[in-house]
């Protein structure tokens, strides 16, 4: 009846992301937060401008905004809860008692965020395409029936300035990079929680990164220039070396002030967060490999 | 602990190898237009800390859009030099949407300079004058860096075209920007005839105009309007072009 | 000659105390053996060492020195676990899942799968008696029930070998009572079971050997009757006979007429004899 053991198993590894995903699910705070996110993006269609350019552009910004924000959080606070909570409720025995090496238990819990993360992000994406989408269809009719346009061309014209500030393709690589970004802070969350004493101390030191990983650039830049204490020199160089910089996922700002990226560069940044998420995942089997359960 | 040493080993090991690709990137960004803008401590202490770490943390287009949410009560109480600093934080904030480029040069070029010189608190004529200029001033300020963050857009050479040609009375300068809008591929057909009239305008360039109206007169009726054929009646009798030669007079062809 | 199911030799655990220079022996210098088929008993006083050995046999925490085995392989090897079942003290399990889920998941860890994985759930729930709550959340489940899906759970893969750490702890008389019957039928399917108990009681209704851990140490350890029998008393049943017949007993019996019922060790109890070696 049983099977041979293999060294790495798909299905295992599936298994426990799956199970990993329905926990997080069942987990109140994602619709407290999710809810949080569908509010701001509604919020932000009521605020009233003078030009529709800038209305769009306020949608924009907060839609995306909420949804950096809200994806982040999400990403530190479940990766957060995971190993402590196996830990306290002793399921993480019954689990490494099977033939399950630790690595995969590892990876299946960060695959399970993974998930979440990606399903609620194509959650709020959908629920902001279609608010853009409504507030555009307005816009559209309002602007024909207050300058009484009947032309067709002029009506084209107007549909085209319209579309052009509301969805463009260019910005999808932005709500990649959102989430690239927050699946770097789950991997750095899963690796703190293999040493931490505590997840509040988990969080807390996370969301620290998360700070810091933004300060990583004015911290190179330092480092690298000519002159300087050495000791300020010194210490930005050790946050250069030891944190991710996250201002290299901060692409939906300038994506939504009409920047696009190229396929070329934005494969070059995404590959950097695979290596991120890779190198912080290793460190995390370094230290739970051994780790005293 | 031995093997939390060893993870921090590693971690700074590839901390030196993540670093050069990290700055190679970053560069990229950099020639591509991203992460312009310069978030420093000067900025820290004009918008606070809390809107600061949330400028860092990605929420820049957040934050520059409330703060341009308080330029409209500035202005409703016409408050220009709290509008100054306000637009000059947004445009750091977000330095690569010209909108906010244009909105400042608006606020200060048309709207603080139309109200200085109204300035009933304000007896003298010549300082009234001159505190118009100083916000007309400013508005090209905001315009000329809006260009310099933006060299890849015409939108703000246009705007700066038509500040100058309108406000400053820099026919020369107008020329210039309208010539450099006219480069891109998305432009406007009246660009560079403004170009050509504002050129037309500067003393000493009357022949330059001419040869550009000229040019502009040879590519058909759309770019024949009432204003070019003016224009170039105008260099003709400056220039003491030969009348056989004249285009205006002839109404067809030229030579 | 098959191989033993456990093997532990010269077994130690330190834990150091983090800033401090002093440490702790969890688990000194203990060898032992449990054969397949038995029911083994290991007995201690909290802190003896008892979880410290389970977690070591089972990997979940390296040894400071010695060796374990599990049917002859190494027990820190990930492969070593598909022969162990383990229900550890006090489990939750997913809270969210039914009985049939939280089998499903755990087989998919052992390599099961598909149909085989679900007539394996079914049987499980049939013979641990709750298949009438399979399709309930676990978050619904007594003290007892859950229990009985944990060792539902440690026999998803057919394990030679469960490793039990107080099956009984919280669970009332009749619930019991099952989970005692249960060890009992895994023991008649030739099922190797290792036992941490407090209930001394039920351990001497079910155990073939115990071991005693003190302080770390193995201060007992054999088979159950020899362990509780005393040596230098002889216990003689009479029937119809007075005090007066026990010395002049052996030679006069037969010729008295009385008859012999038994003649025995007595026997004090698994409990006092535990009280008085870890004292």
């Amino acid at each position: 009846m049983q099977p041979r053991h293999k060294f790495f198993s798909p299905a295992r590894v599936g298994a426990i992301a799956g199970n990993t995903l329905l926990e997080l699910v069942r987990l109140k705070v994602f619709y407290f937060l999710l809810v949080f996110a569908l509010v701001l993006i509604g919020c932000s269609c009521f605020m009233a401008f003078v030009r529709s350019e800038m209305q769009f552009q306020v949608l924009k910004d907060v839609s995306l905004g909420a949804m950096s924000l809200f994806t982040w959080l999400l990403a530190v606070l479940a990766t957060a809860m995971l190993l402590p909570k196996d830990i306290e409720d002793r399921t993480l025995y019954t689990i490494l008692a099977k033939p399950v090496p630790r690595f995969e238990y590892l990876l299946g819990k960060l695959l399970g965020v993974f998930a979440l993360l990606a399903i609620s992000l194509a959650v709020m994406s959908a629920m902001f395409v279609a608010v853009l989408y409504v507030k555009e269809q307005m816009v559209i009719a309002t602007s024909i029936q207050q300058f009484k346009i009947t032309d067709p061309a002029q009506i084209a014209a107007v549909v085209r300035e319209v579309k052009a500030d509301t969805f463009t393709w260019s910005l999808v690589p932005g709500v990649l990079a959102i989430y690239f970004k927050a699946a770097i802070l789950a991997a750095l969350t899963l690796l703190i929680s293999t040493f931490a004493s505590s997840w509040i101390f988990t969080i807390v030191v996370s969301v620290a990164a998360y700070l810091i990983g933004h300060l990583v650039p004015i911290a190179r830049e330092y480092w690298l220039a000519d002159g300087g204490s050495w000791v300020a020199k010194a210490f930005l160089g050790l946050i250069a070396l030891m944190f991710p910089d996250l201002q290299l996922f901060n692409l939906s700002d300038d994506i939504l002030a009409g920047n696009a990226i190229t396929t070329g560069l934005f494969l070059q940044t995404t590959g950097l967060g695979f290596l991120y998420i890779t190198v912080y995942g290793c460190l995390a089997y370094l230290l739970f490999a051994k780790k005293e359960l | 602990m031995k093997r939390i040493a060893a993870a921090l080993v590693l971690l700074l090991v590839f901390g030196a190898v993540k670093l050069p690709v990290e700055k190679s990137i970053s560069d990229a960004h950099h020639a591509a237009y991203f992460h312009g803008a310069r978030l420093d401590l000067s900025l820290r202490e004009q918008i606070g800390q809390g809107a600061f770490l949330a400028a860092l943390g990605g929420f820049r287009g957040v934050i520059a859009d409330i703060l341009s949410i308080q330029t409209v009560t500035a202005w409703q109480y016409t408050q220009w030099s709290r509008i100054h600093l306000l637009c000059n934080q947004i445009t750091t904030l977000q330095p690569r949407v010209t909108f906010f480029w244009e909105m400042a040069a608006n606020y200060m070029a048309q709207d603080a300079a139309a109200a200085a010189l109204q300035d009933p608190k304000q007896p003298s004529q010549t300082l009234r004058v001159k505190a118009s200029r100083d916000f007309i001033r400013s508005g090209r300020d905001f315009l000329e860096r809006g260009i310099r963050n933006n060299p890849d857009r015409a939108v703000l050479y246009d705007r700066l075209g038509a500040l100058l040609m309108d406000k400053a009375q820099d026919h020369y300068g107008a020329y210039l920007a309208f010539t450099k809008a006219s480069e891109f591929p998305d432009s406007y057909g009246y660009q560079r005839r403004f170009a050509a009239y504002e050129l037309s305008r500067c003393p000493g360039k009357e022949a330059q105009a001419y040869a550009l109206l000229l040019k502009l007169y040879r590519e058909g009726k759309p770019e024949r309007t009432p204003t070019l054929l003016q224009r170039l009646k105008a260099m003709e009798e400056k220039l003491a072009i030969p009348p056989e030669q004249r285009v205006y007079n002839r109404g067809g062809t030229p030579p | 000659m098959p191989d033993p199911a456990i093997t532990i030799r010269n077994l130690t655990k330190v834990y150091p105390i983090p800033f401090k220079r002093e440490r702790v022996v969890a688990v000194h210098d203990l060898s032992l053996t449990v054969e397949p088929g038995q029911v083994y008993g290991l007995l201690g006083p909290n802190g003896s060492g008892k979880s410290t050995t389970m977690k070591v046999l089972l990997g979940l925490v390296p040894a400071s020195s010695g060796s374990t085995q599990i049917f002859g392989r190494d027990s820190t090897l990930v492969e070593s676990r598909e022969e162990v079942g383990y229900l550890p003290e006090n489990p939750y399990f997913y809270k969210y899942l039914t009985g049939e889920e939280t089998l499903r998941f755990y087989g998919k860890l052992c390599g099961l799968s598909g149909q085989p994985l679900r007539d394996r759930a079914r049987d499980l729930l049939k013979l641990v008696g709750l298949e009438n709550a399979a399709d309930r959340r676990l978050g619904g489940y007594s003290k007892g029930m859950l229990q009985r899906i944990g060792m539902a759970q440690a026999l998803v893969q057919e394990p030679r070998l469960l490793v039990l750490d107080e099956p009984t702890a919280g669970v009332d008389p009749a619930g019991s009572r099952e989970i005692r019957d249960l060890i009992l039928e895994f023991k008649s399917r030739g099922i190797t079971v290792l036992l941490c108990s407090h209930l001394l009681g039920q351990v001497q209704e079910i155990c073939d050997r115990v071991g005693i851990l003190h302080k770390g140490r193995l201060v007992r350890e054999g088979e159950l009757d020899s362990l509780i029998s005393i040596e230098n008393q002889t216990q003689l049943i009479f029937e119809n006979a007075s005090p007066d017949l026990l010395a002049r007993f052996e030679a006069e019996a037969a010729a008295c007429g009385a008859r012999l019922v038994e003649k025995s060790k007595p026997q004090t109890t698994l409990e006092r004899f535990f009280l008085e070696v870890t004292k």
